[in-house]
Formats: structure tokens, sequence, C-alpha cells
């Protein structure tokens, strides 16, 4: 799927560029972007080693367990897999607590140990399973109660009220997450695999 | 106030870890140790992709592609009730945060904070993601490669966000 984005970003900047006569600063976005993916890993690195760690250190203490049994009566809704079998139910406790508190740059070290763990159960390691789907899109909603960064920016943009918009934000939050809830369990729901070749598998094995 | 509490839940969370270092039982620094490593690994995974998506999000920044798709999308938005101020944000905050909060930040000194588009800018900026970067972030890192209904339901969601937003503020606000 990556490389379908790839592509069509790919294309799109050509043709554009070709149009609008940006060819030679393509060239150099080209090495550039490159280079980019270097700072962005390299700032994500300190990112990943201090929040795994601190998580291992809070999981071995059992605390995220408790975290884990407070958000157990929404999470056993959301992720009945992985709350049967365990696999990434702690993560995604933490995952949510550093969402709602506001902790943005730890919460991609935890999705991304929650992602592993509910890999685990999955039985094809090449193809996403429904509750990875559920568990990503949930976090592209992003559900946060302190938006901090959202309210520098807003006051350094000289803006009057820059709490104002904090409870619309909420409410739109919340009702991207039902609808991303909504969507992304409607296949599970239906029992209708959505991607052509897993229709046609599916039905073969029935048929057998 | 706010910011206090937001900047405090950080260092809280840290100092905990350290709480449990110095009086816990077990060998809690060997845990923490532990835990970066499986997190660099994890990040090793990633680099080739992020690699390619910031290649590609790259390009299309200097192409020029994001006012030239503003320009021709714009009568579409007017009729349709979205301020036209906001599509180079629109159109960005799908790929990159770093683009689209250079775009969220050159339309608020434009039209103002506190006016419609401005408004419907924070919300959307305050409710919705990187998607792409998001996505492809957290399924490579386990080594999948198909993502089935993972990208239109995630872009179906940031759709209903960005026409939610704007019809909640013209509400909340006007």
């Amino acid at each position: 799927m990556l490389g379908k984005v790839f592509g069509v970003l790919c294309l799109i900047s050509l043709i554009t560029a070709i149009l609008s006569g940006n060819v030679v600063s393509l060239g150099s976005a080209v090495l550039d972007g490159a280079r980019s993916a270097l700072d962005v890993s390299l700032s994500l690195c300190g990112m990943m080693c201090l929040w795994c760690g601190i998580l291992e250190v809070l999981r071995r203490a059992g605390w995220i367990d408790k975290l884990s049994r407070l958000l157990s009566p929404l999470l056993r809704l959301i992720f009945p897999n992985a709350y049967r079998t365990k696999h990434g139910i702690r993560e995604i406790s933490a995952c949510i607590s550093a969402n709602l508190l506001g902790i943005g740059n730890a919460a991609t070290p935890f999705a991304l140990s929650a992602m592993e763990e509910m890999q685990k159960d999955n039985p094809d390691k090449e193809k996403a399973g429904d509750e990875q789907i559920t568990f990503a899109v949930l976090n592209t909603a992003s559900l946060t109660l302190l938006p901090a960064n959202l309210l520098a920016l807003r006051r350094a943009a000289g803006s009057d009220r820059p709490y104002a918009i904090l409870i619309p934000v909420w409410i739109t939050s919340l009702a991207c997450t039902a609808v991303a809830l909504l969507l992304t369990s409607l296949p599970r729901l239906l029992r209708l695999p959505l991607s052509g070749k897993g229709a046609r598998t599916a039905a073969k094995r029935r048929r057998r | 106030m706010g910011e206090t509490i937001a900047a405090l839940s950080v260092p809280l969370v840290v100092s905990l870890a350290g709480l449990l270092m110095l009086f816990g039982k077990q060998d809690y620094f060997s845990a923490f140790i532990q835990g970066a490593t499986d997190g660099l690994k994890t990040l090793v995974r990633l680099l080739p992709t992020l690699c390619a998506l910031l290649v590609a999000v790259s390009m299309l920044s200097a192409s020029g592609a994001v006012e030239l798709i503003s320009r021709l999308l714009s009568p579409v938005a007017s009729l349709i009730g979205l301020p036209t101020e906001l599509l180079p944000f629109l159109l960005t905050r799908a790929f990159s945060g770093s683009a689209s909060t250079a775009a969220f930040t050159d339309l608020l000194s434009h039209v103002g904070a506190d006016s419609l588009a401005g408004l419907c800018a924070s919300v959307i900026f305050g409710s919705s993601d990187t998607l792409v970067y998001i996505l492809s972030v957290y399924f490579s890192s386990v080594g999948i490669r198909k993502t089935r209904h993972a990208f239109p339901c995630a872009l179906a969601t940031m759709l209903f966000c960005i026409f939610f937003s704007c019809f909640l503020c013209r509400l909340w606000f006007f």
C-alpha cells in the first residue's frame, strides 16, 4: 500500500513540477528528503529509547496492568481478541493514557510496541489484522485532552482566545474516534473480507 | 494553567520510573535498558520506510503541487462551504507534520487565529493527525505489507473530521 502512496506522490510531484517550472528544485528535494529521514529517525531515536524503557519499567512494576484493568470495560469491546490473549492490551492502554495526558511523543513508541504485541496473534504476518487496523486508524483521530502544541501555535499567532477551540476539538475528536471505530469494525461486523483476493480465498475455503 | 499541567506530565511519568528504580525491589534499571534496546531495534526496521515516505513528501512540497491543486480545488471548496484558505493546510495534513504545521502558521498569520478559517483550521489541527505517516510507520514496523482497509478508513475519517469541524465552528462561534 505504501508503494502506491509513494508512486502517486512521485507522479503528482513530477507532473506539477514540469507544469510550473520547478524541475530544478525537485532534484534537490529528493536529496533533502533522504537526509531528513535521518534527522527524523535521530530525533525519534531518543524518544523510542526513553519511552520504551520507561514502559518496560512500569510494566514490570505491574502498573501498566492496573491501568489496563481500569480501561478494560472499554478495551474489551474495541479489542476483544487482544483482550482475550493479553497480547498488546497493556501497550494499548499505555498508548491511550499517553495520548490523554498529552505526552504525544510517548504515544508513538507505545503504539509501536502495541502493534508488535498484536502481531503475535496475527495469523498472516504480512497482512494487517482487524484489531491492528482499528488501533492504527483510531490513532489517526488523535484524542488529546490538552493539545499543547496547538495552543502554543495559536498563542504565537496572536490569538485573543487560544483556549476557545478546546471544547470543539474534544467534540470533534470524539466524533472522529466514533466514526473511525464504526468504519474499521464494519468489515469485522459483517464478516466481509474487503480485499478481492481475500474474498476469493475465503470463498474457496468455504467450498472445500 | 492547562499548559503547565501538560508540561508537567512528562517529567512526572519519568520521575515515577526513577522512584521505582530507587525504592523498587527488582532491578528496574536493567528493565529500562532492555525496553530501550527493543525500541531501538524497532526504529532500525523503520528507517527505510521513513526514507521513502520523506523523499516523496519532500518532492511533493518542492514541486508546487500543493499550491496548484489548491487553486484548482478552490471553486469546489467555496461551493461546498469550505473556507478556501484552508486548502494548502488540508492537502498537507495527511502527509507531513512539519509541512502542515508550516501551512497552519501561515494560515493563522494571514487570516487571523480567531477568524472562521483560523478556528476551523485549529479544530482540524487538534483532532486529526498525519495519517499516511502514522499508518505506514505502524504497519511497516511489524513488517505488514497488506494494509487492507486501513487507508480508506483513515481517509474517510479525516474527510469526516474536516466537514464536521467546519460545521461545528460555524455553530459554535458564529
